[in-house]
């Protein structure tokens, strides 16, 4: 973890939702931590249970949950046994979100101006005139060049990426210790997502905090995280450090899988055959097999697999939870002579 | 039958399509949108052409004149040496089984009321292909198997699928009537990535048994590079670079080619020089009180180039060629070895460009 301090501690957590089908757990003893000024990213695809998992993190669990299990430590203090008000108050100040569609997340009939100043007001007992001068501050940090005439601006007359990059704005208004993006790239033009991403980098190199980047895509995560966490039917199947999960390869078959199913950087082309597309589909959350839940889409499943969960097996500062994980690192090794 | 390979299957020439933009006040006169602004290329038999473009670049309009749901404003399409843009009515109907869409949405293109059989049966109907409840039924059967769905899915309801059987449907839809050209408007968008590599799959054994062309409509540069024979980048409304998708990718020759490039093939972390060099793409509304280069017939990319040149701010780019299937709308190849303006004659012309000008 870079040795640094840790800031959040997630601790088994699971929970539970009552559905139509029956009762499912989106979010399934999960287990990880993430440091002060560390970038973590969370992968899966959707139905992995990674948005539940960011929400649970601000205390936001959908109707329908039944009371979490574990424990979800922030600052050494237990999120879930905390009282709404003191929650509410490390969710505004400690730490905030950024949403896929910063359209949704902000208020169309108010001014970018406006809405950070209620950020402020709620938080804070600054004057209106220092408020002023922090939100154009805030503005400008998050890339936007003209800082005045985007505050005086409604979320609609911004483009896509100016939103999203008034979304980040707002996120850092009151210096958080910890950012969870959640697919804050997914709704972007490429060019523009990048410029997000470089974005989310700079300004946590520059200000020390922490960042949960959750995405299904594999590029953006490996662009700017120092660690991976791979989630697929609400658990946590994999942990790695970035440059091993991406140029060692993942351990997990998921992990592997996924990356192989995508023509990402190689010069492959549809005459050398396939894409090594995974088979099937994620299972539905209340109708899990037995044992491990990826083994009737996994090369590697043998009855072991789909009778018994498999172990955690750890391997430096990753860990893998697979009875055969892989051990052949990406790409065939070639060694001259 | 062998395919006449010699000319191309399909012919875009000079596509232009304006949209009057709603809104403006009363009695003030109209804003013009131009969607697409002379864009020109074909598609020969078996090839797949990647459309690669981001928001507002004009391709999903592109898709739509292709599929003629759009009539262009000026432009011909020209397939298999018809000029489609000159048909309407049944002639325009009876040529319709010969090239298809696909569309990014499998939720929204389908009909959740009609069964998978209805779906896909509902074009042969349409077309007169395969008279006969059997005859249908077993038609249907081998298209649901050829796109990896089952003979047992015809009974079943849209929405029992996931996104990718969805999608799945969607193309056995298209395929029905044995097209020679699929149209597919980002296909893959809005599906998980292990469905969209089954998808593309698809795509591509559908080129190479079924010997079908396809026009692949996208901003996923890696799927583009992977699938496509060639390739096209538009940039708002005009493509700035096409050619041999390699070539295109590997030594990509157009400022915006290489921006798009260097994001998806590099895995550099993200710098804050790479988001200098590249303000967003899309001005806020709020500021635009000013003509955008574009409206006054210069380089749409100007004020995003990191390499604009003092004759970028004066004159339109013109259309420079390599000879070998390389063509790029820019200064920059000005006095390269190899390249050569296209049709100088036709640059510079003012009165074409503008863009959201009055009318
Ligand atoms: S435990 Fe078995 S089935 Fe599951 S991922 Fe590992 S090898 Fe595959
Ligand atoms: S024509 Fe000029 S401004 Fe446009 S892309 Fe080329 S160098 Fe840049």
């Amino acid at each position: 973890m870079g040795g640094g301090e840790t800031l959040l501690c997630v601790d088994n957590l699971t929970v539970t939702l009552a559905t139509r089908e029956g009762t499912i757990e989106p979010v399934k003893e999960v287990s990880f931590s993430v440091g002060r000024g560390e970038a973590v990213g969370l992968v899966g695809e959707s139905g992995s249970g990674k948005t539940l998992m960011g929400l649970s993190l601000l205390g936001l669990f959908p109707p329908g949950a039944k009371p979490p299990k574990g424990r979800i430590l922030f600052e050494g203090s237990d999120l879930l046994s905390l009282s709404p008000s003191r929650l509410r108050e490390i969710r505004g100040q400690k730490i905030s979100m950024v949403f896929q569609e910063p359209q949704s997340a902000l208020n169309p009939v108010l001014t970018v101006a406006t809405q950070m100043e209620e950020i402020y007001k709620s938080h804070t007992a600054l004057p209106s005139s220092e408020i002023r001068g922090r939100i154009l501050e805030r503005l400008r940090e998050a890339g936007l060049p003209d800082p005045l005439t985007v505050s005086r601006s409604y979320p609609h007359q911004l483009s896509g990426g100016m939103r999203q990059r008034v979304m980040i704005a707002m996120a850092l208004a009151l210096d958080p210790l910890l950012v969870i993006a959640d697919e804050p790239t997914t709704a972007l033009d490429p060019t523009v997502a990048l410029q997000i991403l470089a974005l989310l980098s700079r300004i946590r190199k520059s200000s020390g905090q922490s960042l949960l980047f959750i995405s299904h895509d594999l590029s953006h995560v490996r662009r700017v995280s120092d660690r991976v966490l791979l989630m697929y039917a609400g658990r946590i199947v994999e942990e790695s450090r970035s440059p091993i999960f991406f140029s060692t390869g993942p351990r997990h078959p998921y992990g592997r899988a996924l990356l192989a199913s995508r023509p990402e950087g190689a010069t492959l082309t549809r005459k050398d055959g396939p894409l090594a597309a995974i088979g099937g589909q994620v299972p539905p959350l209340w109708d899990l097999p037995e044992g491990c839940s990826f083994a009737p889409r996994c090369e590697r499943a043998d009855d072991l697999c789909r009778s018994v969960l498999p172990p955690w097996k750890s391997e430096g500062e990753g860990r893998v939870f697979c009875h055969h994980p892989v051990d052949t690192p990406l790409g065939a090794p070639v060694h001259a002579a | 039958m062998r395919p006449d390979t010699s000319s191309p299957l399909l012919l875009a020439e000079g596509l232009v399509r304006d949209f009057e933009l709603p809104g403006g006040a009363l009695f003030s006169r109209k804003k013009i949108l131009r969607a697409v602004s002379e864009v020109s290329f074909s598609i020969g038999r078996r090839e797949v052409l990647g459309l690669v473009g981001e928001s507002g670049s004009g391709k999903t309009t592109i898709g739509r004149l292709v599929m003629r749901l759009l009539p262009p404003t000026r432009g011909r399409i020209l397939f298999d040496g018809i000029d489609l843009t000159a048909l309407s009515g049944g002639a325009l109907r009876s040529h319709r089984r010969r090239f298809q869409m696909v569309f990014q949405d499998p939720y929204a293109s389908l009909n959740p009321r009609m069964r998978v059989r209805e779906i896909v049966e509902e074009p042969l109907a349409v077309h007169g292909i395969e008279h006969g409840k059997a005859a249908r039924r077993e038609r249907v059967a081998h298209l649901l198997e050829r796109v990896g769905l089952s003979a047992r899915d015809m009974e079943r309801l849209p929405r029992e699928f996931s996104g990718g059987g969805r999608q799945r449907i969607g193309i056995a839809r298209a395929i029905a009537c044995g097209p020679e050209l699929l149209v597919a408007d980002e296909p893959i968008a809005s599906l998980d990535l292990s469905m969209g590599a089954q998808i593309i799959n698809l795509f591509s054994s559908l080129v190479e048994t079924e010997g079908m062309s396809l026009l692949f409509i996208s901003h996923d540069i890696p799927v583009v590079r992977y699938l496509s024979d060639r390739v096209a980048v538009l940039y708002r409304g005009s493509v700035v670079e096409s050619g041999p998708t390699e070539k295109v990718f590997s030594s990509p020759r157009h400022p915006y080619t290489r921006l798009l490039t260097e994001g998806a093939f590099s895995s550099e972390p993200a710098t804050p020089q790479g988001e200098l060099r590249s303000p967003d793409s899309s001005a806020p509304t709020v500021s635009a009180g000013s003509l955008s280069a574009r409206e006054v017939g210069l380089c749409a990319f100007l004020p995003r180039c990191g390499e604009a040149r003092p004759e970028c701010r004066i004159l339109p780019p013109p259309l420079y060629s390599d000879g070998e299937g390389g063509e790029a709308l820019c200064h920059l190849l000005q006095g390269e070895i190899a390249w050569l303006p296209l049709h100088p004659s036709n640059q510079g012309r003012p009165s074409d460009v503008p863009i959201a000008s009055s009318r």
